[in-house]
């Protein structure tokens, strides 16, 4: 299945939203003499989708988004923005791109209303309508109580909001985000997730990440990469599906035979007893290919019931991008061994 | 343009939130004010004997204003690519749609407005002398125009310099370093190459010595302005180079 995976997978044309591509990347290749950093990716961003660009660290995951910004130059390889290639015309394709760098760096010493009025106007919005988009951006990120405040004196918190703002401050039909979620509290990293979400239902989104729950909560699409290489694309769910056994796990109350009368269900390949003890049965059913895991879970649940047991919990494991990219990177580091 | 005007602005607006800008301006008009002191009181004791103003003798005759030079124009332009780098604020001014041209002239217009406001409060000492004395104003303003062309050229300098590195330090250090070899280059090719020999013509050209000594004395000669603008154009020309050399690194 890797090996598929890994051919460039991606959905028919059919299953994409009838929306252009705002972000064409084509062959992108950049290298260090011998090294090389990105290998020949190709994939494309569509008018509001938002878009995962997954990778381990050290995956060439923010390399490609600094092409992608024009802060680097690729070695080979083409970006196109909104139709405009970004080497042929930088200061235009720039101009439609909201960028927000790994860590965001922003100036210290800067009051955070004075801050988006600079980049602003460096992004050359009217200047009559400066103070407007400021507020604008502001309150997409809910930091309109920080505008007076010294960056330096943010939390991390806020000034990924204010990053974030800075991106959309001259309404860019593109946002390109190096994993604006590091370094953040479970609370933050939930409100920056929802606040990702709701900016892809306006424009287009590309968000790098190394956390696949990340992915699963925010993307439409998902891109992964690893050792440089474009391991996979497409719809999240897509990839998703094509991870290997699905298994429904059952804990409850009962006679160990219990096992027995569930491997009758249809779906359930085999089961797995995980532990037992004190009364309480724990099974692993491993589901058939193609096999639909509510329905099974339902009928499990029927048979549990019919059984005399008592159902304490039910709950479908695997499926998860999880093991799709364990598989995926599995495979290249397997490759990379090979030709060593 | 705008895109110009706007990171100059932030470049001045930032400077000046910092302590450094004060206490440069500060260090600045007390080593000026004793250098001025001691030129009055040169003039005061042999003053009929010399034929030159206190004014000539201020601007560029003596080696505090060089000296000077050297300390200042390094502490302006340390901050102006390197503390970017350092921060990694350059990633965000670099993908914003403004060209690297725009970046290096905004930013070396920045240090340049602030070198010539540090030279303002000085018009004082003209005041001081006019008291006493008939002053030309030719070659006042010609002096000060001298001042502002060696400071634009070394200040280019400096920012090719900042450009080079991450550390303000090492940026210091460097523009120091070049500004000192490229005053001396100057001064002793001027003293001691043969009159009328190529190295002697080239020098007289370098030297910022001879040059604030004509423009002190109220003589203008486009050649030191071209050789100037020259030094500058290249140097910010290197500079825009470098910061875009990163982009394949």
């Amino acid at each position: 299945m890797s090996a598929r995976l890994s051919s460039g997978i991606g959905a028919s044309e059919a299953e994409r939203p009838r929306v252009k591509p705002v972000l064409e990347v084509r062959h992108l290749e950049k290298r260090y003499g011998r090294v090389s950093a990105v290998d020949d990716v190709t994939f494309e961003v569509r008018e509001r989708q938002v878009v995962g660009f997954l990778g381990p660290n050290g995956a060439g995951k923010t390399t490609t988004l600094r092409m992608l910004a024009g802060y680097l130059a690729p070695t080979r390889g083409h970006v196109r923005v909104m139709g405009v290639d970004l080497e042929d015309d930088p200061r235009g394709a720039k101009r439609a791109i909201g960028y927000m760098p790994e860590g965001v760096p922003l100036y210290p010493e800067m009051r955070v209303e004075e801050y988006l009025r600079f980049r602003a106007e460096l992004k050359g919005v009217a200047k009559k309508s400066v103070a407007a988009f400021v507020e604008e951006a502001l309150a997409l990120v809910k930091a309109a109580d920080v505008k007076e405040r010294l960056v330096g004196e943010l939390s991390k918190g806020t000034r990924q909001r204010v990053g974030l703002a800075d991106a959309l401050v001259a309404r860019p039909p593109i946002l390109i985000l190096d994993e604006p979620t590091a370094g953040l509290d479970p609370n933050q990293i939930r409100e920056m997730r929802a606040l990702v979400r709701s900016l892809g239902k306006e424009r287009a989104v590309l968000v790098s990440t190394h956390i696949l729950s990340e992915v699963e909560a925010t993307c439409d699409r998902v891109v992964v990469i690893g050792k440089g290489k474009l391991l996979a694309e497409g719809p999240t769910a897509s990839i998703r599906a094509k991870a290997s056994p699905e298994a429904v796990e059952v804990l409850a109350r009962g006679p160990s035979s219990l096992a027995e009368n569930l491997r009758a269900v249809a779906g359930v390949a085999r089961i797995e007893i995980n532990a037992a003890g004190e009364g309480l049965v724990a099974l692993r059913c491993v589901l058939r290919e193609g096999a639909e895991a509510g329905l099974v879970a339902e009928e499990l649940a029927a048979r549990v019931q019919s059984a005399g047991a008592q159902l304490r919990e039910l709950r479908a494991t695997g499926g998860g991008l999880e093991e799709v990219f364990g598989q995926l990177t599995d495979a290249v580091d397997a490759r990379a061994s090979r030709d060593v | 343009m705008r895109g110009l005007v706007a990171i100059c602005k932030r470049e001045l607006l930032s400077f000046f939130v910092t302590p450094l800008a004060w206490v440069l301006f500060v260090v600045f008009l007390v080593a000026q004010g004793l250098h001025f002191q001691l030129v009055i009181e040169h003039f005061a004791q042999n003053g009929l004997l010399s034929d030159q103003t206190p004014l000539q003798a201020f601007f560029g005759n003596t080696v505090f204003f060089y000296m000077v030079l050297f300390l200042f124009v390094p502490a302006l332009t340390m901050r102006a690519f390197a503390e970017e780098r350092a921060r990694g604020t350059l990633e965000a001014l670099v993908t914003s749609p403004v060209s690297t041209t725009e970046i290096v002239v905004a930013k070396y217009l920045a240090v340049l407005l602030t070198y010539a406001a540090m030279w303002v409060p000085t018009l004082l000492y003209v005041v001081v002398l006019g008291r006493s004395g008939p002053i030309d104003f030719g070659a006042t303003a010609s002096a000060y125009a001298g001042a502002l062309l060696v400071g634009a050229t070394y200040l280019a300098v400096g920012i090719l310099m900042s450009s080079l590195t991450s550390s303000q330090l090492v940026a210091l250090s460097l523009s120091g370093l070049v500004l000192l070899g490229l005053f001396l280059v100057g001064l002793v090719g001027e003293s001691f190459a043969k009159d009328g020999t190529a190295l002697h013509d080239v020098a007289v050209h370098v030297s910022a010595w001879a040059t604030m000594n004509d423009f002190a004395a109220g003589i203008v000669d486009t050649r030191r302005v071209v050789f100037a603008a020259s030094l500058i154009l290249v140097s910010l020309y290197g500079a825009v180079r470098s910061v875009e050399a990163a982009r394949w690194s």
